[in-house]
């Protein structure tokens, strides 16, 4: 039945653009899926993991710089979003693990301190923007890019789906629960957490590599933005952080309310969706997926409630 | 199982997704009208340039349609513009987005650019990958010009007009008064950079000494610099810092006690905000000129009257407002040229521009920025006095003198 279903529904998405010519309903697909990715991304190290980062902004930008710098070179599409993921765990491996010795809010605090030095960084060592060469410019086919999105957003669910319930997970989820009582029980806390970290930073990588080969021309620095940061927190808390469900729910949410908002109510739009988020911080704390979670299979034994 | 509930659950939510983005709208027949959009800030941190922006816009396009609209030979009657102004949140991915959603549903024949460099870049590249001409100013990097984009109009003074106006200015100041050594405080951003490879070029080719400090997009302590410009003895000073940075830069010149005679920031001492932070302490700072509400040029006096009549609370009217304003008659007049409603022939027609606008003559050159007049402006007791081109001053530049005389 389940099979059936996802089925049914990869066949609509594959059929969508066959059907919907206007690239607009594309690119709201795209940035559903980019959304979910790089929230997906923040949920395995602060959903699951419980490590709050702000410092995924980093992980993001050096991610689509990676992927542009690759594809630009000549690379095709696939292997330069890989080398976007890849590039994305090498560097921040290499700067965030130092910050892995910080717990609780320091940790929080270290990764922004991280992304603001990559957002610096990146603003006086590279500025100006990056065109895409004409001959790129030519092929370019938004379609093309929204079935390479729409797939890695697929693939996204279903390896967080595998990683939630395999043993690496289940580990994760014990040192977001009691560090100590984790580590009592023989779990490597240090390895575990550059693990979610990797993994985190390869989701992330592919979110950025996405924008990369989705936008035409850009300021360097914008995928360093501390919005990247921001925003999969936000996402992942309206749709419900540790669970596979939670950064879709959440990008959905995000994309298409705000853009449905933003069209209808005109300026007002920012105070309104800020407000819904503010009502759903404070009656569903756990998330959409768990309001959800609790109509759909109610009782206490449903999956938010085991959080 | 619980796992398989969840990853179905997310699958669903793609479906639910298609299903609410699937179009229900259905072509058009004749037209009665001309779509023109523009993604704008409305909200965010560009907000404020956004709002003048969007207030040229439909100012112009209040105007056009009240005088008729634009006759189109093709359908052989005259079509008013409607303008279709969506905001960005100052957020450039958003400013994508919704150009493709003006192009792709609202289905406009031509865009109008945004605010700033950072959201026009993202703005003009959807219009060159959707082939839809596109108007835009506030973006004065010249790079943007230099790829070959054959959709892409600004009708602005860019860096280079920025920079030949300083030097022209420079020159026009009696020999004994000229200031010899020129500082340039580089932002080290793209736009400050360009300038500053002008600035060098022009300097060399004008012999005038030049001294260069570099500073951060972020930087809020200009003191080390400042000290180096004053013991260097520069008397001109260039920079575009933003408007927060532009108003600690004064403070700061005035406590360590540096006074060039001709200072120039360019964005940074645009607005009214400007001298209601420092008073007469803004006093002899040159601002951008790009469009000034006493310009002489023929519509410029029916802009000023109705923006102020419609915002009679505004002391100053905002320099974009202008150039936004320019934008529409612009296009208005390529459409007529065009006689079509086709995207490629507006094109074409923009591209043999030549006319007066409310900001002066333009005129569009194949391989690199407009031809356009850039003005500057100096702060003189609360108001701002056009002191370049000499040909529509209103006022002499005045050179500033130490902080201990004024």
């Amino acid at each position: 039945m389940g099979i059936g279903i996802s089925c049914l529904i990869t066949l609509a998405l594959l059929l969508f653009p066959l059907f919907v010519k206007e690239e607009y309903y594309l690119n709201l697909i795209f940035l559903v899926s980019l959304y979910s990715i790089l929230s997906h991304s923040w949920n395995v190290f602060g959903g699951l993991c419980g490590q709050i980062s702000l410092g995924h902004a980093a992980f993001f930008g050096v991610g689509a710089l990676s992927c542009r710098y690759a594809w630009i070179a000549g690379a095709p599409l696939p292997a330069a979003l890989l080398m976007g993921g890849i590039g994305s765990v090498l560097v921040t491996c290499l700067v965030g693990i130092p910050t892995l010795k910080l717990r609780s809010h320091y940790f929080a605090i270290g990764t922004l301190a991280m992304a603001m030095i990559a957002l610096i960084t990146v603003q006086n060592q590279l500025p100006g923007v990056n065109f895409l060469p004409p001959e790129l410019m030519a092929g370019y086919s938004v379609i093309s890019r929204y079935y390479i999105c729409v797939g890695v957003g697929l693939a996204a669910i279903l390896f967080v789906g595998a990683l939630k319930h395999s043993k690496i997970g289940l580990a994760m989820i014990s040192i977001r629960e009691d560090e100590d009582a984790a580590e009592a029980i023989g779990i490597n806390i240090f390895r575990y957490k550059v693990v979610a970290m990797a993994i985190s930073a390869f989701l992330a990588g592919l979110a950025g590599g996405l924008f990369a080969i989705y936008y035409v021309s850009f300021y360097r620095y914008i995928p360093f933005e501390l919005t990247w940061s921001f925003d999969p927190l936000l996402i992942t808390f309206i749709g419900g952080s540790g669970t596979v469900l939670g950064p879709v729910l959440g990008s959905l949410c995000y994309v298409i309310l705000r853009e449905t908002f933003a069209l209808s109510m005109g300026q007002l739009s920012v105070i309104i969706f800020g407000a819904v988020f503010i009502l759903i911080v404070l009656f569903f704390p756990k998330g959409l997926s768990g309001l959800i979670d609790k109509l759909h299979a109610g009782g206490p034994d449903s999956e938010t409630e085991k959080q | 199982m619980r796992n398989a509930i969840d990853v179905k659950g997310c699958f669903l939510l793609f479906l639910f997704a298609c299903l609410c983005l699937t179009p229900c709208f259905a072509a058009g027949a004749s037209p009665e009208f001309i779509p023109v959009g523009a993604v704008v800030p409305l909200t965010g941190r560009m907000a404020a340039g956004g709002k003048d922006v969007k207030a040229g816009y439909e100012l112009a396009v209040h105007h056009i349609n009240a005088d008729g609209g634009i006759f189109v030979k093709e359908l052989n009657k005259k079509l008013p513009l409607k303008l279709i102004i969506l905001d960005d949140e100052s957020d450039p991915v958003k400013t994508a987005s919704r150009l493709e959603k003006l192009y792709s549903v609202d289905k406009v024949l031509v865009y109008l650019g945004g605010f700033s460099s950072e959201l026009n870049v993202a703005g003009m590249s959807i219009a060159e990958k959707n082939k839809t001409p596109w108007l835009g100013v506030t973006i004065a990097v010249e790079s943007a010009l230099k790829r070959g984009f054959k959709y892409i109009f600004i009708p602005f003074g860019m860096s280079g007009a920025q920079t030949k106006a300083f030097f022209d200015l420079l020159d026009s100041i009696p020999k004994e008064q000229r200031p010899k050594k020129i500082a340039n405080f580089e932002l080290q951003a793209d736009w400050g950079l360009e300038c500053g490879e002008h600035v060098a070029k022009m300097a060399k080719e004008r012999g005038y000494e030049l001294m260069v400090e570099k500073y951060a997009a972020g930087t809020k302590d200009f003191s080390s610099m400042i000290l180096a410009a004053k013991a260097a003895q520069a008397e001109a000073l260039f920079s575009v810092p933003t408007p927060p940075q532009s108003i600690g830069l004064i403070k700061q010149m005035k406590e360590l006690d540096y006074a060039p005679k001709v200072t120039l920031f360019v964005r940074g001492a645009d607005f009214w905000t400007y001298w209601q932070a420092l008073g007469a302490d803004a006093n002899y700072v040159m601002s951008d000129g790009n469009w000034d509400e006493k310009m002489p040029y023929p519509g410029n006096e029916r802009l000023v009257k109705d923006y102020l009549a419609k915002f009679p609370e505004v002391k100053s009217i905002g320099m974009p407002v202008g150039p936004s304003y320019a934008s529409v008659q612009i296009l208005a007049k390529a459409i007529e040229k065009a006689g079509s409603l086709d995207r490629e022939k507006i094109r074409n027609a923009l591209v043999t521009t030549d006319m007066v606008t409310v900001k002066g003559p333009v005129k569009f050159r194949q391989d690199g920025p407009a031809e356009v007049i850039f003005g500057l402006r100096q702060w003189q007791n609360g108001k701002q006095q056009i002191v370049w081109p000499p040909d529509i001053a209103t006022s002499k530049v005045l050179l500033a003198p130490p902080w201990s005389k004024r």
